[in-house]
């Protein structure tokens, strides 16, 4: 017999509020596009991006199908350099599924970031918005619909070569700081435009500032005080994500304010619980590839429920690789919506 | 098919590099692949290499850690399934790191034949102090190093015998593991050496 008493859209949100709930969301922060989806209602993966009913069709599509709770958009990591100026390369004549790209690098000096008067026109954002109000006409009140945005360093590192920005970093840095002040304010205003349009979590990834590109020190005196900044003055409730190997950032992490941190497969997350303490919510990544994704179908409960150790919730570590199959995904939401191993 | 990494930091040299090494390959009857992908795009580089015969495959954007390793796991079992080129060349690019391509290009092993060679870092020299020194370069600069086995000292024409001998101790600190060579692609130093390995050397991945 079902125990459950709430929504899933309340159960999200009550979650990222550290309110008490009746089990642990399962849900995302990064994209839920799905292939079977997407094949079940006719849609193409490269203009899903661009046309608000197919992509709330497609976002709603793993909460409907699969029980998974949230409905996460947009699917690429373009919209927002993109209404900065950057061009986008959708893959249209592709076979198979090409996540967008931008064209070229379209910045040297923060003269060349565009701001536009009015974000809420610009580039893709209104399709955003428009998706969010579609999203909700499909799922109501019952689901949690979630809106990502890049990370102030990483949305850098798209429209500028990311090896000159990491020299610039330290050879100009009140350069660099002031191109992440001006992107992060987009980001700020764009999560505002969101949360207005009706999402009800926001996520901020930051995953360019991973380990393996950033010594902990420059995520410090670097990223960390514009990540500050953005998530005291975005809505809540709000996520922050970094991919790679966060350990020796996790703290950092939590100092920047955010209502949870989520980190990747890459994270002790037993080490990381030891360092942040037990009033941090942290949601603990699995292996979309190699545990949804190329997993077989008995090795997906036991690849997830290994992620639990010392989380408040276990999700998929990035984005949900769409060409998964539908019984893994079926396999990966019942495991998780059964809760702990341990019941606790 | 083997794959083979060619990193190095922006400037030092690796397009040059890959021109001279794909005309190379083609010359001892290789078929060759290569694989460009970033956080955006490389175009520059790929347009390049397409005007010099070579078939490049862009492998699309997403979040490095999967749905650009889904894009690259993708497009190397297409590669290796539509065209088994004797050589796939990837240039990890922005926070794609050898070792994070390596063992995505495992997983793939799995469904098509795929032989690990020589993971190759291009370190300019020209730039040396600058590479080893500035903070936030390090880091990514250091990562390279360590996931190679190859780490070519760039463009020694252009620098000093004390340029060279400098890169080659802060390389060997970083990677006492790697062989070092000293390339200069123009004059012609140290390619064959550095062209014959990338054709025979094959490591256990």
């Amino acid at each position: 017999m079902s125990t459950e008493t709430m929504t899933a859209k309340d159960r999200v949100i009550k979650f990222l509020q550290g309110e008490e709930i009746d089990r642990p969301p399962v849900f995302s922060g990064m994209g839920n596009v799905i292939k079977p989806v997407l094949d079940k209602n006719g849609l193409n993966f490269a203009r899903v991006h661009r046309n608000p009913d197919q992509m709330a069709t497609a976002a709603s599509g793993s909460f409907l199908d699969y029980g998974f709770e949230c409905a996460v958009i947009p699917f690429d990591l373009a919209v927002e350099a993109e209404a900065m100026g950057a061009v986008v390369n959708y893959y249209d004549d592709v076979d198979g599924m090409l996540y967008p790209t931008i064209k070229g690098k379209c910045v040297k000096t923060i003269d060349d970031i565009k701001v536009p008067d009015d974000l809420s026109k610009a580039g893709r954002i209104p399709i955003i918005v428009e998706t969010i109000g579609k999203i909700k006409e499909k799922l109501g009140d019952d689901c949690a619909v979630g809106v990502h945005i890049l990370g102030p360093f990483t949305m850098l590192g798209q429209m500028k070569e990311l090896d000159d920005l990491l020299e610039e970093c330290f050879i100009e840095p009140e350069k660099t700081n002031a191109m992440m002040e001006r992107v992060s304010s987009v980001i700020v205003d764009v999560f505002k435009i969101y949360k207005e349009a009706g999402a009800d979590y926001l996520i901020l990834r930051e995953m360019g500032a991973t380990s393996d590109v950033l010594s902990p020190n420059s995520f410090k005196n670097l990223v960390k005080p514009h990540l500050i900044r953005i998530i005291k003055e975005m809505p809540q409730p709000n996520i922050l994500h970094i991919c790679g190997n966060t350990n020796f950032i996790v703290k950092d992490m939590v100092e920047c304010g955010a209502d949870a941190i989520s980190v990747d497969q890459k994270n002790n997350t037993a080490e990381s619980r030891e360092k942040i303490g037990d009033n941090v919510i942290m949601c603990s990544g699995f292996d979309p590839i190699a545990v949804l994704h190329n997993g077989k179908l008995e090795d997906v409960k036991p690849g997830v429920l290994e992620k639990w150790d010392g989380a408040n919730a276990v999700m998929p570590g990035c984005d949900l690789w769409p060409d998964v199959t539908s019984e893994n995904m079926q396999a990966m939401v019942s495991a998780l919506k059964a809760g702990r191993p341990d019941g606790s | 098919m083997r794959l083979v990494q060619i990193a190095g930091y922006l400037g030092s040299g690796k397009t040059t590099f890959l021109l001279a090494l794909v005309q190379k390959l083609a010359e001892n009857d290789k078929k060759v692949a290569i694989l460009v992908n970033d956080m955006g795009e490389i175009p520059v580089d790929g347009k390049v290499m397409e005007k010099a015969g070579m078939k490049v495959k862009d492998i699309g954007g997403g979040c490095v850690c999967c749905t650009l390793s889904g894009s690259l796991m993708n497009t190397l079992l297409a590669i290796g399934r539509e065209q088994n080129p004797d050589f796939i060349i990837i240039e990890p690019t922005g926070i794609a790191v050898p070792k994070n391509i390596t063992e995505l290009a495992q997983r793939v092993s799995k469904k098509v034949e795929i032989s690990f060679g020589a993971t190759i870092t291009l370190f300019d020299t020209t730039r040396a102090e600058k590479l080893v020194t500035y903070d936030t370069l390090k880091r990514l600069i250091s990562t390279q190093i360590k996931d190679s086995d190859i780490v070519a000292l760039s463009k020694v024409d252009a620098c000093d015998a004390d340029a060279i001998k400098f890169s080659k101790e802060e390389v060997a600190k970083m990677n006492p593991n790697a062989e070092i060579i000293n390339l200069s692609t123009k004059e012609g130093v140290g390619f064959e050496e550095l062209a014959s390995a990338v054709m025979e050397i094959e490591v256990s991945a």
